[in-house]
This record gives C-alpha cells, structure tokens and sequence, in this order.
C-alpha cells in the first residue's frame, strides 16, 4: 500500500511528458501557421551581410501596414541556389543579395517575376546589367586587394597584379577560394578580365609557387591570416570598402585620422560587382513586394546602405557618409560580361582548383 | 510490441526531420552523372583521409580519455569545473577556435612554432573539440569496476592481469560508444581540419557542401552522400555489435573516491597542467578577450550588430525549448534499444551520418511553408543533439545488473515501481553527462546549419559570425568577447549540471 504514490508519480511523470511533447508540437504548429495567416507578411531572402537601420524598416512597416520578415540564407551564391531549389514552392518573396557573377544563373533559373521600378531612372546607368528588367541594381562594390600600411611602412609596396608573383613579396598574399567564397570568384575574375583567358593561369600557377594561401571564406582571410588580425599575410583579398569600414569600426582613443589598411588599385585588379534585388516567382504579395523594391532604392534606405553593408548605393545622388573618402573607388575596374561568367564560370573555377590547389601545370 | 510502440515518436520524428528531406535531396541525384562522380579519384582521396582524421581522433581521444578519468575517480579542488569543462569547446564555433590556435601556435604565434597546416594541429583540434565526448560517460561508469576487479584480485589475479581481463573488457562499451561519437564527429567534421590546414585538409563533407550549397550539383552530392554512408555505417555496426557483446553489468555506482589533502592537491595540479595543455589555444582566447575592456561594455548595447544580450536569450531560450524534446526523443529511444529495438539502434544515430546540408536542405524542399519557423529550428535542434543523450543513457541501461531488478520484482514491486525505484537511480549518472552532452549540442547549434536564420532570432555563434563578417577592430574584439561569454555560460550551465546530485 505504501508503494502507491510513488507509482502515482511516475505514471503522472509520463504523462507530463507526453502532455509536454504535445504541446510543444501544437505551439509550433501554431506559430508556423500564424506566420502564413497573414497576407501582408513580407518575407525576405537576403545573403547573411544584410543589415539595415531597424527604424528605417519600422518606418516602412508602419506606413505601409506591410510586416517584413527576413531570412538569412548563406552568402550570396548559397542563398540563391537555395531560391532556385525551392522554385515550385518559394520560401521568400523577395530576393535580395545575388550579384554580377550570379545573374545569369538567376535570370536563366526563370525564378523571378519581372518588375521595372520607377526609380530605376535614377539609379547609376553601369548598376543596370538586367536589361529586361527582371533583376533591379540596389547596391554595387569593389573586391580589392587591401595591404596593411605598418608592414608596408617601410617596404616598397607592390605596384601591379604581376608583381604579387615576385620574390620580393612571397608568402605575403592570402586569397580566398573562388569555389566557396564570393570575393574568392571575383578576384578570379578579376585576374581573368586583367590577363585574359589564355594567361590568367599561369598567373595564378606562378602566385602559387610565391606560396599565396588559399582559404575558404573572407572571415577567414580577414581574422585568422591578415597581419591585422595577427597573421602572417599583409595583403588579402578584400573590398575597397574595408579600409574605411576598419577606420569606422577602431576602437582606438582617440581614432586614428587615417585607417590602418589601404587599398591597392591597379588597373583591373579591382572587379566590380552589382547587388540585386529581385521578387520571387509565385508570390502572393505582388504589390507589397514591388513596394518593397522600390522603397529598397529609395534615398534613405540607399543612403543608410553605406555603413551598414559597406557598399555603395546604386541611386545617383545619395549622398556618401564622410568615412567614405577612404573607400576610394578604382578608375579603371575589372568588368566581365555576365552572360560570359555565366559561360564560363564553372570552367574557371575548374581550373583554377587544379592550378592552385591540386598544383597541376595549366594544359596552355 | 512494447518496444516498437515506445519506438514509434521517435521513428515518425526521424522520418519527418531526416528521412523524409533527406529522400527528397537524394532523389535529385539518381540519374546521369552519379556514375560520373562515384569514378572521380578525387572524392575517393577526399573519403581516405575523412577516414583516417575520424578514425585517429576517436583512437587519440580513447586514449587520453582513459588515464583522466581515472584521475576523475578521486574527489580534488576543482574535480566538478574540470570535468565540466571538457565539454565545454564542443559549443564554440569552429572559426573562433582558429583564431585561438592561430595566435598561439600560428605562423606569428605567441608560442613562436608554427603549426599551421600540420596534422599535429588538426588532432590537437579534434581533440579539444571531442574529449568531453569519451570523457563525461567513461567516468560516470569507473566507479562500477571496484568490486569486480577486487573480486578477480580475491581470486588470485595480479593486478595488471585484474585491469586487463576484468577492466577493460567492462569499460568496453563506453569507450566505444564514445569513440563512435568522436569518430562521426570527426569523419564527418566541416570546419576544423579546412580552417587550420587549408584546402588540402578538406573533408568528404567540405565536398558535399561546396557541390550542394555553391552548385546545386545533386548527382554528385548524391554519389558523396552515399559514399559517406557507405563508411560509416559499417563502422557504426561494428561498434554497436561489439557495445553490445560487451556490454555486461557492472555494480554500483558511487562518489567519487576521497583522497588526503595532500594527494588531492597533487592531483589538482597534474590534472590541471594536462587540461592547460590540451585547452590552451582558449586561453589565448581569453587574453585576448581582455586586452581591451571597452569591448565587455560595447558588446551589450551595439546599434550596428546583434547585442549580446538579446543573442544570449535567445540561446538560452532555444536551448531549453530544444531539451523539452530532446528529453522525450532520447529517452524513449534508448529505452527502446535497451528493450531490444535493434533497428532503432543504428537508425538513431544516422543524424551524426548525414551531411547537414542535404538535409537543410531537404526541409525547403518538403516543407516550404515551414522555413523560418520556430518549428523548424527546434527540430533541427533536436535532431542532431538527441543521439548525444540517447548514447550515454545506453550502456548505463545495458550495465543494469539485472539481479537488483529481478531482486526487487521477487520482492513484489511493481513494473513501475521497479523502474522509479531501482532503474531511475542507476542510469542517473549516464543521464547527467548524456544531458550535458547534448545541452552542449544544442547551445553550440549544431541544428543552425540547417534552418534559414532570422535576424531576430540570432544567437550567440551566429553574433560572433555577424561580426566576423565586417573588417575592423571593433567586430573583431566583440566576436572574441562573445565567444568568451558563449564558453561562459556554457561552462557555468554545464557545471550546475554536474554538481546536481540525485538523493
């Protein structure tokens, strides 16, 4: 008899349990279908660099009764792959993030709904490279090469894209890989648009032997490899954006007048690289998503833009933040064709890995 | 029947948060190109050396495991936070554990030798990462192995002869269910060799992201999913089959041993030396942490960046949400496998089998309406932290002896009763340190990888990511800061975990 409340315990033990499972499981229901209750929910696929002043989307929730909802899906080429696989059924309506290199790929998907903005007017005429009006320009920037200014202090520094493969600066380079890395694939290109299909990999064969490192991200470039961060490697694959995003971010007091790194701006050497935004095939929220765009290009969200993602704003005229001066753009960009990435993309990146990292002689 | 019927929420969970994606991910890449991919000798180099960096983590980690804990018998200063703390790197994001071995054994290394690149440095690694992983259930059963080795001793066996027939043959299980943990873990790594060796050091599973995530290339993404599975499964068989064989009762279980105050003074300081050693690239995260204060307090109240408050309650938050089903699953799961569910057993733990990022996403594809819901990511959560839990309970059941159980039915308790009063208590150790196995799985997120993020939903790894991804000083002391604070409240929940005991 004495055993009966403790058998009590364990049964209600159980019990609680499943009552718990259940419930957990009807929460998320719930909260997953709330979510699609709503009509005027905006969802939005963006790269995992997007960021934007929280008052400025307040402000536009507020005057358009429209709620955003963000989703962040990997860096840019991850995130599109991720739109085009979900294309029957989208997870978004509205993509915002994939750049030149990408274009084609998510022009000839057949994933987005055609949308000319009436802004589109206003916005810097070489941004345009869709012109069918598919993919709207909101952004655009420069994959540079950065040099940190105490190592080079005293050091000549390098003065175009061939003398990184002299002796006098070997070891000092760290790239990143053009298969799993954005401003990996731009610099690629970049050597390509510098020295044409037929030289740029005996270029790249030539970096390899004056010991360039190759690693798979910026992050990893930038914060384990850059002498900035403690490396060992003074010039890394970066933006031209980045040295005035390191001036913005110091820590210093008081801050310094100039940033600790510069850009490096030989002639083709710097590629020039667009953001799009573009809504999504099958969207139920056609007019919130064009609203969206358009307010995407408008001028205070181009001019929030600078400092948040640490690009430059598509719409001519808005005005750049101070810090700016030192995000020098290059005179003479490396620019490629889109539908010629889209061609050959695949191809260059195939035999740039068995260049550089297989450590194969180029076939030419 | 019981035993299917108690199988049957983990079966429908298994089928609806991996089986089912996972299917529709794989069913891509059946057609042309397959064969393509299965005779390119490139993916097979990629394959030997996954093996071999999974295969010499989990031996390395056997070994090492085995002497502390044995060191762990015995109570001294700081025995709980140690052990504790063995666990506690299993959370930290790949990238921030880079930067800490870079800055001491990198090329400009505080220490002054260069590892980078070497396999010395990617052992290292995988053995910060996964000791805790033998670590934590091995010393939860040593205890069990005093009476029968002093029985052998009675009977005339040396002790050498004692440890080795009696010992080892009982301690089998849990260093081999640990060494499979650390072996899945490792042969199916993503980060860690690719960060601190480079390119060349990639493994199987860096080509299986790169193929899906950057290419959408299903046929060979297909063909590296299967190979993967293709090693590790028998592997995984053999160790169950031989867990099982092995597995034998073991007596009770009890405190650990006291020691003189001298001797556990000794004992503090070895251990300590051997745990500096092993963890000391975090260290170097934490001077590093402390170079510059004002990150502690810029860190709180960032306008740009996720403040570390608001990224700490929502770990915390998805952690618990996250245990409420990973109680349930990993419960009834080891419960049914101890019942005798043998297919159970290796299903469960195909979640470590599996490349994240098929299954990631194989939840766009089949479930669409869910993405960056609350559902999803909890799932995910649950998914690839349950089989933690579920493998430490295991050989606490198994080592059940089943005279106690039997003694207290013949004393006429009943089924439940038995289960409250004499089972319950015995598998309290294995649950702790499965529990703190697997809250260290879900604090470290290894379920993100598969789920769309929100911004509003960012957690601690995620912070430190956000600002790894923007150049500056700034971002950079914040993300150390924030790592600090992850290995903090990491450490102090998994501490309180331990020092719990059961009356």
């Amino acid at each position: 008899m004495l055993l009966r409340p403790r058998v009590k315990t364990w049964r209600f033990g159980v019990a609680w349990l499943l009552v718990f499972s259940a419930l957990f499981w009807a929460i998320g229901f719930q909260i997953a279908t709330i979510g699609l209750a709503q009509p005027t929910t905006l969802t939005v696929l963006t790269h995992d660099s997007w960021a934007l002043d929280k008052s400025l989307i307040a402000q536009f929730e507020a005057q358009t009764g429209i709620k955003l909802r963000f989703l962040k899906g990997g860096d840019a080429g991850a995130m599109l792959n991720k739109a085009i696989l979900s294309k029957g059924a989208p997870i978004a309506d509205v993509i915002y993030g994939f750049d030149n290199t990408l274009l084609s790929r998510a022009l000839g998907a057949g994933i987005l709904e055609r949308y000319r903005s009436p802004a589109l007017a206003n916005l810097r005429s070489e941004t345009i490279l869709d012109l069918q009006g598919y993919a709207t320009p909101v952004d655009y920037g420069f994959v540079a090469l950065n040099y940190d200014k105490d190592y080079f202090r005293n050091r000549p520094l390098p003065k175009s894209l061939a003398d990184l493969a002299k002796p006098e600066f070997a070891k000092l380079l760290v790239v990143e890989n053009p298969a799993t890395s954005s401003p990996g694939l731009a610099f690629l290109l970049a050597t390509v648009a510098a020295f044409g299909e037929d030289r740029y990999l005996g270029f790249w064969e030539d970096l390899r032997k004056n010991g360039a490192l190759v690693v798979n991200g910026w992050s990893e470039a930038y914060y384990t490899h850059f002498t900035r961060a403690g490396g060992d490697r003074p010039l890394v694959v970066s933006y031209t954006t980045s040295p005035a995003a390191e001036l913005f971010y110091s820590e210093a007091k008081p801050r310094p007048s100039e940033p600790p790194t510069g850009n490096l701006l030989f002639p083709k050497s710097a590629f020039f690289q667009v953001e799009f935004a573009g809504i999504l095939k099958g969207t139920k929220n056609l007019e919130a998503a064009q609203k969206f765009i358009d307010w995407l290009v408008s001028k205070p969200v181009q001019e929030n833009i600078p400092t948040q993602m640490w690009v430059y704003p598509a719409l001519r005229g808005a005005a750049l933040p101070e810090i700016f001066k030192w995000a020098e753009r290059p005179s003479e960009p490396a620019r490629l064709f889109p539908q010629q990435i889209a061609r050959d993309r695949d191809r260059w990146i195939k035999e740039w890995t068995q260049t550089v990292l297989q450590g194969q002689s180029p076939k030419r | 029947m019981t035993r299917w019927l108690l199988a049957l929420p983990v079966l429908g969970f298994l089928g609806f948060a991996l089986l089912y994606p996972l299917a529709r991910i794989l069913a891509l890449g059946f057609g042309e190109g397959l064969g393509e991919a299965f005779a390119n000798p490139y993916y097979w180099g990629r394959l030997a050396w996954s093996l071999v960096y999974g295969l010499g983590s989990s031996l390395l980690c056997v070994l090492l495991a085995l002497p502390l804990a044995y060191a762990f018998r015995y109570r001294f200063p700081g025995r709980d936070f140690l052990l504790a703390f063995s666990t506690v790197p299993f959370v930290l994001p790949t990238i921030v554990v880079a930067i800490g071995f870079l800055s001491l054994v990198g090329p400009k290394g505080a220490l002054g030798i260069n590892l980078y690149g070497t396999l010395w440095m990617l052992f290292w690694a995988s053995v910060l990462y996964n000791l805790g992983l033998v670590l934590r259930p091995l010393v939860t059963l040593l205890p069990g192995l005093e009476l029968p080795i002093a029985a052998a001793r009675t009977l005339g066996a040396s002790p050498v002869r004692a440890y080795l027939r009696v010992g080892i043959p009982l301690l089998l299980p849990a260093l081999l269910s640990g060494g499979s943990l650390v072996f899945l873990y490792s042969f199916t790594s993503f980060g860690v060799p690719l960060l601190l060796g480079g390119p060349k050091w990639g493994t199987l599973e860096v080509e299986t992201y790169t193929a899906l995530a950057y290419r959408l290339a299903f046929p060979e993404a297909t063909a590296l999913v299967l190979m993967q599975l293709a090693v590790s499964i028998p592997v995984l068989l053999f160790y169950l089959r031989l867990q099982e064989r092995y597995s034998l009762a073991v007596g009770t279980y009890g405190e650990p041993k006291s020691l003189g105050a001298r001797a556990s003074r000794l004992l503090f300081v070895l251990l300590g030396m051997v745990f500096l050693l092993i963890y000391s690239p975090l260290l170097s995260l934490f001077i590093r942490a402390f170079e510059r204060p004002s990150a502690w307090i810029s860190v709180w109240h960032s306008e740009v960046f996720t403040p570390a408050g608001l990224a700490l309650g929502n770990t915390l938050a998805f952690a618990g949400l996250a245990l409420l089903l990973v109680i349930p699953l990993a419960g009834l799961y080891a419960y049914a496998v101890w019942r005798g569910n043998r297919l159970l057993d290796w299903l469960g733990l195909l979640p470590l089998m599996v490349s994240p990022v098929a299954v990631g996403l194989g939840y766009l594809l089949a479930y669409p309406r869910l993405r960056g819901s609350l559902l999803i990511l909890i799932t995910a959560y649950a998914l690839l932290s349950y089989p933690l839990l579920a493998r430490a309970l295991l050989p606490s059941l198994r080592a059940m002896p089943r005279s106690v159980v039997e003694g207290a039915r013949v004393l006429g308790a009943s089924p439940w009763h038995r289960l409250w009063r004499v089972g319950w208590p015995l598998v309290q150790p294995g649950l702790r340190a499965g529990l703190a196995l697997a809250l260290a799985a879900v604090i470290g997120e290894f379920g993100a990888t598969l789920v769309l993020q929100r911004p509003e939903w960012t957690t601690l790894s995620l912070a430190i990511y956000e600002r790894l991804g923007k150049p500056g000083q700034g971002p950079f002391e914040e993300a150390i800061v924030i790592a600090v604070l992850l290995v903090l409240a990491a450490g102090s929940l998994l501490t309180v975990l331990g020092r719990y005991r059961a009356t």
